[in-house]
């Protein structure tokens, strides 16, 4: 063994020695996270609504890491612990003048700021993750919270989700400031450093004993408690029935009168004074005679009232029952349907593969449940 | 596949055929039209006109059949919300003019939304004597 790498015994270094600081364990953690971060970033931020699977698959990543972070807080190798970086208020204050003053490098593991900044970047993921797991299960019906979120709760988390990621953004930035400061105060390549694990040694700031023996066993140990618990529970709580739907037995006669011509429109996607409108208008059905015999119409009245919007608390039905006023029948015409689609060009709807606006399932390719999920649009050419 | 079977099969095909190929020749949709008309020959000719001809008084947006159906019955049409439309010829869509009350539907359904009113007998009668022959 090379006297510098033995981070047992400080006594038999030598000065500016180079000795391990970050486990293992706490460099895959943070560089994972970095990943995970900016994919949800990119996804979020930039790519289109069908990215969505992308952007929660990498929440569901960020929220593994986190609980692995807390635990490797309490039993993780010395420097990873959070007892090892809390500080008292006035040590962070007596910190941060040395800093405005120039001096640094006094710390081996976390600086005062350092710790801080570990501390409330942990504190905003987990808010992030919390919120949009509301904001999946009550807004798109889906995820771990599906059974539980409500759509305005749903609505809400996502209104905070979208607050803490700027925030988080500003945080990250503030970070790499911090990093970059400590950096060339401490004469230190950091950002190497979390990537080598090891720090110098050198007087007034001694190496701790390390614990490496612990970080071998106990990591595989805190991973495996964590799949234990965590597999089951996302199993069990992904096969809930979503709070939002009602289960719905499919009418024949519904199915195939209406989708002769279009799209067999999901009962959710309109109020039952809209389907009573459309049902008592059928000679004229938006430009077309569309009339039925009496029995067929009646069927497809009460089927449509059963299921229309005000029983369902999906985005779709919660979001298109506020209809147009002027054009209460066109789902179309609805504030809520022109937001959404006012990015798309006109022309798309008139390719060959869409042919009208009207022809949701052209890309929508979950429209016969009525879902309309983030991930299931895909616009053909 | 067993012997038995075939000798089966070929027997099935032998009886079903001939008779199949005699329902499409005389439909009873057709003959039910035609009692209506008082008799009236159907022709082709004419079925091929008013499939293709504009009319104005229906609704604006569908003047003619072909508005939806397209030019020819071989092909593929489009409804206004964009949904296809199997073809209206015989030969591609064989389950057409099968079921009575969907025929009497649409005829009720398009006549009024393309010509105006309801379609007279022998108009019915020359539109589907033309798609049969198609």
């Amino acid at each position: 063994m090379k006297p510098d790498a033995s981070t047992e015994k400080a006594d038999c270094l030598t000065w500016s020695a180079k000795v391990e600081v970050w486990d293992i364990a706490v460099r895959l953690f943070h560089w994972s996270l970095v990943l995970l971060v900016a994919t949800t970033a990119i996804t979020g931020f930039l790519a289109a609504e069908w990215w969505l699977d992308y952007h929660v698959w990498a929440g569901y990543g960020i929220a593994l890491l986190l609980m692995f972070r807390l635990a490797w807080g309490f039993v993780g190798s010395y420097y990873a612990r959070f007892a090892s970086f809390r500080f008292p208020f006035r040590v962070l204050l007596k910190h941060m003048r040395e800093v405005v003053s120039g001096k640094g490098g006094q710390y081996l593991g976390h600086n005062p700021a350092g710790a801080l900044m570990v501390f409330a970047l942990i504190f905003v993921l987990l808010a992030l993750v919390l919120s949009g797991l509301i904001g999946l299960g009550g807004q798109e019906n889906q995820g771990m919270l599906a059974a539980f979120a409500d759509y305005q709760s749903g609505v809400l988390a996502l209104e905070i989700h979208d607050i803490l990621s700027i925030l988080l953004l500003g945080m990250i930035v503030a970070h790499l400031a911090g990093v970059v400061l400590e950096s060339v105060l401490s004469k230190e390549n950091l950002v190497r450093a979390m990537v080598t694990g090891r720090k110098k040694a050198e007087p007034g700031r001694l190496p701790h004993s390390f614990g490496k023996k612990r970080v071998v066993w106990r990591a595989p140990v805190v991973v495996a408690l964590i799949g234990l618990i965590v597999g089951p529970a996302y199993w069990q709580l992904t096969n809930m029935p979503a709070s939002g739907f009602v289960a719905m037995k499919n009418n024949p006669t519904w199915a195939s009168e209406c989708g002769d011509c279009h799209y067999a429109y999901h009962p959710s996607l309109l109020p039952r004074s809209s389907w009573d409108t459309v049902m008592s208008g059928l000679s004229d059905h938006f430009g077309e005679d569309a009339s039925l015999d009496k029995d067929t119409q009646s069927e497809i009245s009460a089927f449509l009232s059963k299921y229309s919007s005000e029983h369902w608390d999906s985005e779709a039905a919660n979001e298109l029952q506020k209809v147009d006023l002027k054009k209460p029948l066109e789902i179309t015409a609805s504030p809520y349907w022109k937001q959404r689609h006012e990015e798309i060009e006109p022309l798309v709807f008139k390719r060959k593969s869409i042919g009208s606006k009207g022809n949701c399932i052209a890309c929508h390719t979950d429209a016969k449940s009525g879902h309309f999920a983030d991930e299931k649009i895909s616009i053909p050419e | 596949m067993k012997k038995q079977n075939i000798i089966f099969a070929a027997l099935f095909a032998s009886l079903v055929m001939p008779l199949s190929m005699a329902m499409a020749a005389s439909s009873p949709i057709l003959d039910e039209i035609k009692k209506q008309a008082g008799g009236v020959e159907f022709s082709a000719e004419r079925g091929k006109t008013l499939f293709s001809q504009k009319f104005t008084g229906g609704k604006p947006d569908t003047p003619s059949c072909t508005s939806c159906h397209g030019k020819s019955p071989q092909n593929t049409g489009k409804t206004r919300a964009g949904k296809a439309i199997a073809p209206m010829a015989v030969s591609k869509s064989p389950e057409r003019y099968t079921d009575a009350k969907k025929v009497a539907k649409w005829f009720r359904r398009n006549c009024r939304t393309v010509l105006g009113r309801e379609c007279t007998p022998t108009e019915k009668g020359d539109f589907l004597t033309y798609m049969m022959s198609q």
